[in-house]
Order: C-alpha cells, then structure tokens, then sequence
C-alpha cells in the first residue's frame, strides 16, 4: 500500500536529486522571509515536502530511519522552545515579549540588526516545528493506513505506537 | 508589452477550463491526474505573468517555484495510491 517502496527508477532517480535542491530552497525561504513572500512557516512546510518526497518513493521504513517520530516530536517542541525562549528573553531583559531590540546588548549589534537576527531566530524555530509536526502528521495518517496487504508485520504497529506515544 | 501578456494570461485562464472539463468528466484515472498536472504548469505560468504584469518578477518566481514543487508531490502521491489500489 502507500507505505511501500515505489517501485520505478524514473521516480527514485529523480527524487534522489531533487531533495538536496528542495532542501536548500526551504532554508531560501526561510532566511529570505523578511524581503519575499515567505517565511519560517513557508519554509518548514517545504522542508516537510522534502521528507514526504523521500517517504513516497523510498516507502514507510525507509523515511523513519531518516526520521524518527520520537525525534520529529522533540524538534517540534525544540521549535516551540526556541520561538518562546527567544520572547522571554526579551522579557527577562525588560522589554515586552518578542521586543528583539532588548537583544542588542547581548548580540553586540545595532538596534536593526539585533531586530532581524531576532526575527530570523523566531522564524528559525517556526520552521522547525512547523517540519516536524507536518511529517509526523503524515507518517500518522499513513500508518493508520488499514487497507488489504497487511503482510507488514504487527510488530511495527506497536514499535510505532510506541514512538508516538514517546514523542508526545 | 504588457497589453499581449495580459492577453496571453486571460488566454491561459480559458485554457484552464478546458482541463477542468477533463479533470471532472475525464473517463480514466490517467486522464484526471494528467489534466491536474496540466493545470499546476498552466496556474505556474500564469502566476509569473502575473508577476512581469506587476513588475515585481522575482517574488512570484519564488512562489512559482513552490507551486511547481507541491503539483510533483501531488502527481506523484495520487499516482502512488491509485496503483496501489490497482486501479492502472
């Protein structure tokens, strides 16, 4: 079913070079969010279609040992951290939550600059929650996956059970 | 210039319908997915015509590029699923 491998060499051939290049364009999207239309959500999102790609075509297994669901949900959490830490931050130096210029004494930089390297750190941790909750989605959707070919063993059910319910 | 882009871009939107007729009526699965990949490369071009009309081409470059990136993955992951429900 979809958690196999996809059995053509046109589509892994092509996967196996594109995913590099979808990669590098996420973190293009990502850095370039303050000039362009995009952003740390745009780009964790695309991060995630790399992954995607490479489940659809490399199959289930092959996409877990890339990925784990129990590290795909400590970088989401890592994500909410950085996004969180960075604002309390801010607030522990006396400004109001997210207020980047409180950064600049730390940072050694201008007031401007201190501002976008503390958007581009939000943005940062966005993306990487964004990546890891949209896989695990996906990777959840798939293996409640109940259709005929069941000949996966039973014992991956409960190996990934327990990593979900260890991601939590 | 700018009046044959706007021309050529309407005439783009039309051509759009056409492959919608082929993705709602179409006899076969092969017809559907064909006809959606047709309309994410004409909804591509559209979107950096739109982008040369509004002098601003390398911002709807990025987002056609995404666009591009996300029709593969949906051509690809229907694919995937209707062969193996063995409907091909």
């Amino acid at each position: 079913m979809l958690r196999s491998r996809y059995q053509d060499i046109i589509a892994q051939t092509i996967v196996r070079i594109m995913v590099p290049f979808v990669q590098i364009y996420a973190l293009y999207v990502l850095a370039h969010g303050h000039y362009s239309p995009g952003g740390g959500f745009q780009g964790g999102v695309i991060l995630a279609a790399s992954l995607v790609l490479i489940f659809l075509v490399y199959g289930y297994e092959n996409a877990l040992e890339r990925l784990k669901l129990a590290t795909a949900g400590r970088l989401c959490s890592l994500g909410v951290l950085i996004y969180a830490g960075i604002g309390f931050l801010c607030l522990l130096l006396g400004g109001n939550f997210l207020d980047y210029s409180r950064l600049a004494p730390i940072f050694q930089v201008s007031l401007p600059r201190a501002r976008s390297l503390g958007i581009l750190g939000i943005e940062t941790g966005v993306a990487l929650a964004v990546m890891a909750a949209m896989y695990s989605i996906i990777m959840d959707i798939v293996n409640s996956d109940t259709g005929n070919g069941e000949s996966h063993a039973a014992g991956h059910e409960i190996e990934n059970g327990e990593t979900s319910s260890d991601g939590k | 210039m700018k009046a044959f882009f706007l021309g050529v871009d309407i005439f783009l939107c039309l051509m759009v319908f056409l492959c919608l007729y082929r993705v709602v009526f179409g006899p076969t699965l092969g017809d559907r997915i064909v006809a959606t990949g047709a309309i994410g490369t004409k909804t591509l071009t559209i979107l950096v015509i739109i982008g040369f009309l509004y002098g601003r081409v390398e911002m709807f470059l990025d987002i056609s590029l995404a666009y591009a990136l996300l029709n593969f993955i949906g051509t690809l992951a229907a694919a995937k699923y209707f062969e193996a429900k063995g409907e091909f």
